[in-house]
């Protein structure tokens, strides 16, 4: 759909659904120190493993703390990471694909061989890598993350770019006598950034789940955080006892990741259903 | 085509000495000094200079550097700070347990994937389309150790069927070697089966649609050739170029899923060797991580330049 | 042998319903050849997808039979339906490469509806399928047979589809403008072709064009389409000759002909009607130049005995021609003063050779080794004149009219633009050039930037040459739109706002708005239908004589390149074979070439 009659159409169930969901929950996570209805770390021996019930209405973990509050402060960390990830490998790597794409040559050469290298490693482990030789801490998580997904958003941000350059107004600007900085920044990125905004919406969804694997595994946010994925990996050891204190905030992260993933894909069809068949990322 | 994959290794080997000096280059700054873990926290500091410049930790990086390239090709990997025993057999022996889980693995993701995203895009906007297409969009959203969670709480704690951990050799006899393994396999294949699927999908339904596929139709072809035949081969490309690829992030996943349910394979040593410091097995596992998953992206081109005739058989005649 | 009766159609489209074909009536005698003429929108393609039972799920038979013989398609059971297609009918498609499996070898594609349909065993279909390609003219069908369609040249492959088709031995042959996509050399070729198994088979032939040389050649018969109506049919020869309705009479005055040099072409202004909601009278209405007030009613299809037209007033119109486009008045009225040599060519060369960069060993496919897109090529234009170039695919005329821009780098030689040497500065310092030459594209899709209004896409140069105050830019485009024919308001409009024609005026105006000398135009028509083209054409005309612009005219077509240079030069594999004054080249050309060139040129002249 071109740009002004998109505006105009009805949105897909499935965008709608998309909104609703992640609105939601950023919502909840902005609001959450003032709608959490228990203190999220405040230790309490008397009310441990308490499952789901009327005041706790999901339950709490081996320390007493109320696993809903917890969970909703775990969203803002969530969200920060998702969001705070992405726009590191959005800042890095559209500029690194935007010249790759369109200058070619050795330039090209060179960014995409780097890109291989860091590409040669799975994300989790170059993570992992990342993050070895410091101290845990959630911002270097998230700077981690970032960093990983940099070779993927470059190329994307290339074959864009790539595809656009081969487009005949392009070649008008060369005609203007218009210089590089112009052409990739008025002509190339507006024409470029739906398939990067559509990609960076789904990357956040990744951004996330990495994350908190991550935090799973040790290497982010540290206790007393109520980060989701330290979470579950401290309720581990109680799934027999208490389930719920792990699946709650794997539940949520489904659902947010389902919220992100609605939301883009219903953004793609809605920018340009074209697209799919233009670029091959 | 020999010369292609020639080069192909050429340039792979390129990758994997970046990658080492990535890696070696990132754990140099590891904080944790060795010398300290083989003396104590307490040792006198002149007999930490002297351990130190023995162990060559006082030469330029870049001389350490090559020193421990030049071993590692050797084969000489050296050995574990944690267990004192030599990296290269223990790395191999996790890297023998991964290969089985992941194999495993991607064997169902392949044929199971696969064939339901066929399924799928011939059922293209009816009942069956529509629910696989939702239950892949969970697959992919639903985060690879929750699932484990969910596999954990639902056979192992509630039906009791399988235990949540642990690992039998296969000398144990084929069933206390199996049972292990189903839990793990399954999460990995719930983790992974949506990616696969839904491009199959989306690949079978574009190819339906194209112009040759409307030809052969127009030919009056029963409808089980046009798709058999005409369509399958076309629509598989992008699908088996795909799992290929698919195999290297499977051994990415494979470290969240090792650790839930503490299976001894590479994922799990490399989280235990960050935890521990214990540097060499990091640096042995990782490239060893690097160089397989290098591989796959080269059997994945190399798949892609054998099906598809157009780089096969050489470039257009006039 | 094939008859449409009473046939509607209709699409459900994100935008609404939209009726394609309205009452459709055809036949085609047995053994006689029907030509389907119409431009884009007209409802060809869909009359060819509806004979073959082929209709797409949007599509909806709204009422109408088709008949194969006494057998009505859509009445037919799916399975009928589908034995009948490449037994009784068989689909030429209009692209040769995507209508063809890449992953199949072409010998078995060939022969496929030999084995599902007749029962032939692998083997023997296999040898059929060679027999049919050396029928179709391929040499060496044995070894063709075994490769793989990415390895055929377009003629070749087209060759082989005919082969396809004609396999099951159909009694039907529907083609769907078969050779738009071939170059005319080859075109013609197929065209003998064509005839040659028409006569040896008996067929019966659907053949679906916008080619009316082409219709002259091959048809028997025409049928006129226009927004989903058949709107005039007969003999091919006398439709031609004294067309009855509107329609047809402003094509045929659209058409550059060889050897019929008008000043200015008849347009047809206007657009297609909206198909969503058809006008109930005359769909033809708001463009012609006939329309009285009883053109709002219905328009039945009058039958005047072997000649059907839809048209109230065919009778009293019979024998008027369409109105030439009045010309514009000139501001002298001397002769188009030709001055000394703008741009000068010499030994230009342009090589595409392998991909560079140490990584290029890296991919599986190896480039070939060079190939010179443009060999040495020596040209000089001057001001105010026009260079026809004229070429078929692979010749290099736009890569030549590229490089004289430098928009790509010559391997060799020098050009000069105005006196100034343009080939030994780097390109940062070819700004002044720039403004004094400039360039139209082809593709009016994709020669404007979708994000831009007309106001900034035609306000950038002006801006950027500084050729006048921010203030008075807005009067600036203003007079451009003047220029152009397009009215005012169209500078707050997007690019999907607007018409192929219109886009491509667009294209013009940018091109004109840093006041250049000298403009390449690089098939600025190609891409339009004729009825739009014609418009563009005279547009080109008229700005070449009031601005005394000097224009490299580059096309693959002859007639419309002839029509409008003073110049012909013609190309082919990178070399410029003959260079004359247009005359001279149309009518007595040197080159055996040219000469191969302009005899396959489908005529609409008659003797």
């Amino acid at each position: 759909m071109p740009p002004e009659a998109a505006a105009r159409a009805p949105l897909s169930p499935q965008l709608q659904a998309g909104l609703i969901i992640v609105g939601v929950i950023v919502l909840l996570g902005i609001l959450a120190p003032w709608i959490a209805p228990h203190p999220w770390d405040t230790i309490s021996m008397r009310t441990r493993f308490l499952p789901p019930n009327a005041t706790y209405w999901l339950g709490t973990d081996e320390y007493g703390r109320d696993v809903l509050s917890r969970l909703l402060i775990g969203t803002r960390l969530s969200l920060a990471m998702g969001l705070g990830a992405t726009a590191i490998s959005l800042a890095i790597g559209v500029p690194i694909g935007l010249a790759a794409g369109y200058f070619r040559g050795w330039v090209d050469e060179a960014l995409m061989r780097a890109a291989d290298v860091l590409m040669a490693v799975p994300p989790i482990m170059l993570g992992l890598l990342f993050l070895a030789v410091t101290p845990p801490a959630l911002w270097k998580t998230a700077l981690a993350v970032g960093l990983v997904y940099i070779p993927q958003i470059a190329r994307l941000a290339r074959s864009v770019t790539l595809s656009l350059a081969n487009e005949e107004f392009i070649q008008a600007a060369r005609a203007r006598a218009e210089g590089a900085s112009y052409i990739l920044f008025r002509e190339i990125l507006p024409n470029a950034w739906p398939p990067l905004i559509v990609e960076a919406s789904l990357r956040v969804s990744y951004a996330i789940l990495l994350g908190s694997a991550l935090s799973f595994l040790g290497l982010g946010a540290q206790p007393p955080s109520s980060d989701w994925g330290l979470m579950i990996a401290e309720a581990r050891s109680f799934l027999d006892r208490a389930p719920w204190i792990a699946l709650a905030p794997g539940f949520a992260m489904c659902l947010l990741v389902i919220g992100i993933n609605l939301l883009g894909d219903g953004a793609r069809e809605r920018l340009d259903p074209r697209l799919k068949s233009r670029i091959a990322a | 085509m020999a010369a292609y994959i020639a080069r192909r290794l050429v340039l792979i080997a390129l990758v994997l000495v970046a990658v080492s000096i990535l890696v070696f280059a990132i754990t140099t700054l590891l904080p944790a000094n060795v010398a300290y873990l083989i003396l104590g926290p307490f040792a006198p500091p002149d007999q930490v200079q002297a351990l130190e410049h023995k162990l060559g930790l006082t030469d330029p990086v870049w001389q350490q550097y090559l020193r421990w390239a030049g071993a590692f090709l050797r084969g000489d990997l050296g050995e574990s700070t944690l267990m004192n025993r030599p990296v290269a057999p223990l790395v191999m022996e996790a890297l023998g347990h991964s290969l089985v889980l992941a194999g495993t693995a991607f064997a169902l993701i392949a044929v199971i994937g696969i064939a339901l995203g066929v399924i799928a895009a011939l059922r293209h906007g009816r009942p069956l389309d529509h629910t696989v297409s939702i239950a892949t969009y969970l697959g992919i959203a639903v985060p690879e150790f929750f699932w484990a969670i969910v596999v954990i709480v639902v056979f192992a704690v509630w039906l009791g069927w399988l235990p949540a951990s642990g690992y039998e050799p296969f000398s144990a006899g084929f069933s206390a070697w199996a049972k292990p393994l189903i839990a793990p396999t399954l999460t990995l294949v719930f983790g992974h089966l949506a990616h696969v699927s839904r491009l199959t999908r989306s690949s079978m339904i574009e190819v339906m649609q194209s112009p040759y596929v409307m030809a052969a139709r127009a030919k009056g072809l029963p409808e089980r050739v046009v798709v058999l035949h005409h369509a399958l081969r076309n629509a598989l490309l992008p699908a088996i170029t795909v799992l290929a690829l698919d195999f290297g992030r499977l051994m990415g996943g494979i470290v969240v899923v090792e650790t839930i349910f503490a299976y001894p394979g590479l994922g799990r040593l490399v989280v235990f060797s960050i935890q521990n410091r214990d540097i060499p097995t990091l640096q042995a596992a990782i490239l060893l991580v690097a160089a397989i998953y290098a591989c796959a992206n080269l059997v994945a081109d190399l798949l892609y330049a054998f099906l598809n005739p157009k780089i096969r058989f050489g470039r257009d005649a006039a | 042998m094939l008859t449409i009766d009473d046939l509607t159609v209709r699409y459900r489209t994100l935008a609404g319903e939209v009726e394609a074909l309205s009452s459709v009536s055809l036949f085609t005698r047995k053994g006689s050849t029907l030509a389907l003429v119409g431009e884009s929108g007209s409802g060809k393609s869909t009359i060819a997808l509806a004979a073959m039972g082929l209709l797409p799920a949007e599509a909806q038979v709204a009422g109408g039979r088709v008949l194969v013989g006494d057998d009505d398609i859509l009445a037919m059971t799916p399975a009928a339906r589908r034995r009948l297609r490449g037994t009784r009918v068989s689909l030429v498609f209009q692209d040769p490469f995507s209508v063809l499996n890449p992953s199949l070898p072409i010998g078995s594609q060939v022969g496929e509806t030999l084995v599902y349909h007749r029962g032939l065993s692998r083997a023997e279909a296999r040898a059929r399928a060679i027999a049919l390609l050396d029928e179709v003219g391929i040499v060496d069908p044995a070894a063709v047979a075994r490769r793989y369609p990415h390895e055929l040249s377009g003629g070749m492959r087209q060759r082989a589809l005919i082969a396809g088709a004609l396999a099951a031995e159909p009694e039907l042959l529907i083609l769907d403008e078969p050779t738009t996509a071939l170059d005319v050399t080859i075109e013609a070729q197929i065209l003998k072709l064509l005839e040659t198994l028409r006569a040896k088979r008996g067929l019966t032939m659907l053949f679906i064009t916008h080619n009316l040389g082409v219709v002259k050649r091959i048809a028997d018969e025409i049928a006129v389409l226009y927004a989903g109506q058949v709107v005039e049919h007969g003999h091919t020869s006398e439709v031609l000759r004294s067309p009855m309705h509107p329609y047809t009479k402003g094509l045929l005055a659209a058409i550059p002909r060889i050897g019929a040099r008008k000043e200015h072409l008849a347009a047809i202004p206007g657009r297609l009607p909206d198909l969503r909601d058809p006008p109930a009278g005359c769909r033809f209405q708001s463009r012609c130049p006939f329309a009285t007030p009883d053109s709002a009613l219905p328009q039945a299809l009058l039958d005047l005995g072997d000649r059907w037209v839809r048209c109230s007033s065919a009778l009293r119109l019979r024998d008027t021609i369409w109105p030439d486009d009045p010309p514009t008045p000139r501001a002298t009225e001397q002769k188009r003063e030709i001055g000394k040599p703008l741009v000068e060519a010499e030994g230009l060369s342009k090589s595409f050779g392998r991909r560079a960069g140490l990584f290029g060993w890296l991919s599986p496919s190896r480039q070939p080794t060079e190939t010179y897109a443009v060999s040495n090529v020596s040209v000089s234009i001057a001001a105010g004149e026009v260079l026809g170039l004229v070429g078929e695919s692979g010749s290099g005329k736009t890569t030549l009219g590229r490089t004289l821009l430098r928009l790509i780098e010559p391997t060799s030689g020098t050009i000069r633009i105005a006196g100034e040497t343009v080939t030994d500065r780097p390109q940062r310092a070819l700004k002044p050039m720039r403004r004094a030459a400039q360039i139209v594209f082809q593709n009016p899709d994709s020669s404007l930037n979708p994000r831009k209004t007309v106001r900034e896409l035609i306000g950038r140069p002006i801006a950027r040459f500084r050729l006048a105050a921010r203030a008075d830019i807005p009067a600036r485009i203003d007079a451009l739109l003047d220029l152009v024919r397009l009215p005012r308001h169209y500078a707050d409009r997007y690019p999907h706002q607007m018409s192929g024609g219109e886009k491509q005026r667009i294209g013009i105006a940018r091109a004109l708005a840093t006041e250049p000398r000298f403009i390449v135009c690089d098939e600025p028509v190609s891409a339009l239908d004729v009825s739009v083209q014609a418009a563009i054409i005279n547009l080109l005309a008229d700005l070449r004589d009031r601005l005394s612009v000097a224009y490299l005219f580059i096309s693959h077509d002859i007639s419309v390149v002839a029509h409008l240079a003073d110049r012909v030069a013609v190309m082919h594999r990178g070399e410029i074979v003959e260079i004359g004054p247009a005359e001279a080249i149309m009518e007595s050309p040197q080159h055996p070439y040219t000469r191969r060139l302009l005899d396959a040129v489908p005529r609409l002249d008659f003797p």
